[in-house]
């Protein structure tokens, strides 16, 4: 990926920069170098990305190279800033899903490539490491894919002194249990919960912070209680949720795993009319393997095709976004691919309206300054609901049999987004 | 309440025909070569990284793709044995182990580096959710059944070869006494590979029935060893039907284990275990 950066800068420092910044980046061919123009050349403004191309977090990079592309392509490589037209870079780092690692890239970004902004996303895993050597360093730092509680308190955050650099959107744990249980209890049951939440961290943390909101929705749980990963038998679990008669599931274990206890559900011949599965069934990937077994999952919706917003970058809609990536990909765009595209935007357009571009303060405070209409609903870091952070709307959806792809999600409840459309009912499993 | 714990205990029993699968291979090798291949599990997860490729890649049915891997399993392990292993038998049993030990670490970094840590499953289609319907709320999973049965018929054709065959003779000699079977003119070397290659046709077919039962990632080798050891252990180190018998106490008790409490279900095993080896430290069915 490395390609060699070829413009000129306009302080003696610049040449040295350059050569520093084509160690390793994702460069954009700028100015041709046959001729040293005479006059000043304005800098090139660098946006450095941290992701995990590499590892197990990979899956949350399929959409991020293609949105980097098309932010590209409709830049033209090239951004205005104060009516002066900078050529744009925007320089990629792999995180190799290593928290050590993005904390070492990170700083690479900083000191070597000497990028203006930082942008990085993909678990706290990625984030939360890099926005820690943002914050130490003085660099400004804008995230997503990272829930807001995770984000401020999984970094010691400390609400009456926040954060100086550092700015995270995404939704956080309220909506992540509420926009599902929502749809859940609009579907005639029991209310009755099985939860199947591992002895992992995300397991753990789940048993701390789930359950009082989910009891106090009107659900009981049943809670088999914490079990190691990987597991090849989930009949104790399954057994117990048939006698306690659980007719809602909701499980957050990785997709191998989730996969034996669906098979066994159904050798079991145990079927629940609500299924939840963390981890899997937010994207296409994850529910293709199981066909027709995977109608009317319930999943939360962070952005899909039918949120009615547009990109401040582009001007796509959810919708033509959406069909651009189908087209070039060949493949279902899954609900990372706003957030990715958003990833950009709101730094491209806090760029837009700095002051003083070799000010970082400068271009920090256009970041947590402004509101941003992205293509994932509106950002403003001023709002909260914790400092440092803003909070993007939730809906759920269902799975149903598609018209373009095996399966396409629907939304079917926006208790907590009203403005996002519904396309369906919350409906119980069919079990053909 | 009862067909919940005869539900529970019928799982436990197919789980054992799968842990009986992981250890057959390991009890012969230690019953013949008295020594332990530190690398079972590696090489059994080893193998279900083949199936996966021979699947994904050339679409081959799982079934079909074991069946080629098995003939190739058994070469494999012919000539591990008789290329490698065999330079370090002799007077120091520990050489041979530290020798497996490093193929362990070897099998697992370089699964790392060819497939990333992630799970991996291959699909065994509608057979992974077939059912078997007992009545009063008791289900048994079709494959699992399947699994049972391969490993009864697994242990069964590997006791007819040993004490119903001349060549089962010849390895049973060399298994007796090394010293005086090569006296009497039998190959030892030869021998040795050969039982190393039936070792690793029982790999194959545990890959085979492993891959599509559960999960797997480069680093659950180990995990699969310390199944298959003591199932070995806890069955009498060499006796095939005590693995089978083996397999059943471990997948029974970490069955019923996880019905108390679902922490419990690992723990189960290994304190049954434990219990066994200080009851009766030669095993149930003990062979020497």
């Amino acid at each position: 990926m490395t390609k060699e950066s070829r413009s000129v800068g306009r302080r003696t420092m610049s040449r040295r920069r350059v050569l520093q910044g084509a160690a390793g980046g994702l460069a954009a061919a700028s100015l041709p170098t046959l001729f040293r123009p005479a006059f000043a050349v304005p800098e090139t403004v660098k946006i450095g990305l941290v992701g995990p191309r590499t590892g197990p977090l990979a899956l949350f990079y399929e959409e991020m190279s293609w949105a980097i592309e098309n932010a590209k392509k409709t830049t033209n490589n090239s951004i205005t800033i104060n009516g002066t037209k900078h050529p744009l870079e925007i320089v990629v780092k792999d995180s190799q899903s290593n928290p050590n690692r993005a904390s070492e890239v990170a700083q690479e970004l900083i000191l070597k490539d000497k990028v203006h902004i930082v942008t990085t996303f993909a678990t706290p895993e990625t984030v939360n490491p890099v926005s820690d050597q943002c914050e130490i360093n003085g660099m400004p730092c804008v995230s997503n894919d990272d829930p807001l509680e995770s984000y401020f308190f999984g970094r010691k955050g400390d609400p009456k002194k926040p954060f100086e650099w550092t700015y995270n959107f995404f939704f956080n744990g309220a909506e992540a249990i509420g926009a599902p249980m929502s749809a859940w209890g609009r579907v005639k049951t029991n209310r009755k919960l099985g939860v199947l939440w591992a002895n992992d961290d995300d397991g753990r943390t789940f048993a701390r912070v789930m359950p009082p909101p989910i009891k106090k929705a009107g659900f009981t749980i049943v809670d088999p209680g914490r079990f190691d990963l990987p597991s090849s038998d989930y009949t104790p679990e399954i057994s117990k949720f048939k006698a306690e008669n659980v007719e809602v599931v909701f499980t957050v274990i990785p997709g191998p795993d989730f996969t034996i206890f669906w098979n066994q559900c159904a050798q079991q011949g145990y079927k629940p009319k609500i299924v939840t599965a963390g981890k899997v069934g937010e994207f296409p990937q994850g529910v293709y393997p199981y066909g027709s077994r995977a109608i009317n999952f319930v999943c939360e919706v962070w952005w899909s095709r039918f949120h009615p917003f547009s990109s401040s970058l582009t001007g796509q809609s959810s919708r033509e976004l959406a069909d651009a990536y189908e087209k070039d990909a060949k493949q279902q765009a899954s609900m990372g691919l706003g957030f990715r595209h958003s990833l950009l935007e709101v730094p491209i357009a806090a760029l837009k309206l700095t002051q003083k571009l070799d000010d970082p303060a400068s271009i920090r405070d256009a970041v947590r300054g402004n509101t941003f209409n992205t293509i994932v609903g509106p950002v403003d870091f001023r709002k909260g609901p914790l400092p440092n952070t803003s909070l993007t709307p939730l809906v759920a959806g269902q799975w149903r049999k598609g018209k373009k792809w095996p399966l396409e999600l629907v939304i079917v409840d926006n208790k907590l987004a009203p403005n996002i459309p519904v396309g369906g009912e919350p409906e119980p499993m069919p079990y053909a | 309440m009862a067909s919940l714990w005869i539900n529970q205990l019928l799982q436990g029993i197919l789980l054992g025909g799968l842990y009986a699968l992981f250890a057959t291979g390991l009890s012969l090798a230690a019953g013949v070569m008295r020594f332990i291949n530190i690398a079972h599990g590696d090489f059994i997860v080893l193998t279900c990284y083949v199936l996966l490729v021979l699947t994904t890649t050339l679409g081959l049915n799982p079934v079909v793709a074991t069946l080629i891997v098995l003939p190739a399993a058994f070469l494999f392990g012919f000539g591990l044995q008789r290329f490698l292993l065999q330079r370090v038998v002799g007077e120091n049993v520990l050489l041979v182990i530290l020798v497996t030990f490093g193929l362990s670490i070897i099998i697992e970094n370089g699964l790392l580096e060819g497939f990333g840590a992630d799970p991996q499953k291959i699909s065994g289609g509608w057979l992974e959710t077939a059912t078997v319907a007992l009545g009063a709320g008791v289900n048994v999973g079709l494959f699992q059944v399947l699994t049972f049965i391969a490993a009864v018929l697994l242990v069964a054709a590997l006791d007819l070869l040993l004490y119903r065959t001349g060549i089962g003779a010849k390895i049973r000699a060399v298994s007796d006494d090394v010293a005086a079977a090569d006296l009497i003119g039998l190959s030892s070397v030869r021998l040795y590979a050969i039982a190393m290659g039936i070792s690793f046709v029982t790999i194959g077919i545990a890959a085979g029935f492993m891959s599509i039962w559960t999960n797997f990632d480069p680093a659950s080798g180990p995990t699969r060893l310390l199944i298959a050891f003591e199932v070995v252990v806890m069955g009498g180190l060499g006796s095939l039907w005590g693995s089978l018998a083996g397999g059943i106490v471990l997948g029974v008790a970490q069955s019923i284990g996880g019905q108390f409490d679902i922490a419990w279900q690992t723990m189960a095993g290994h304190i049954v275990f434990l219990i066994v080896l200080a009851l009766r430290p030669q095993g149930l069915f003990p062979k020497y």
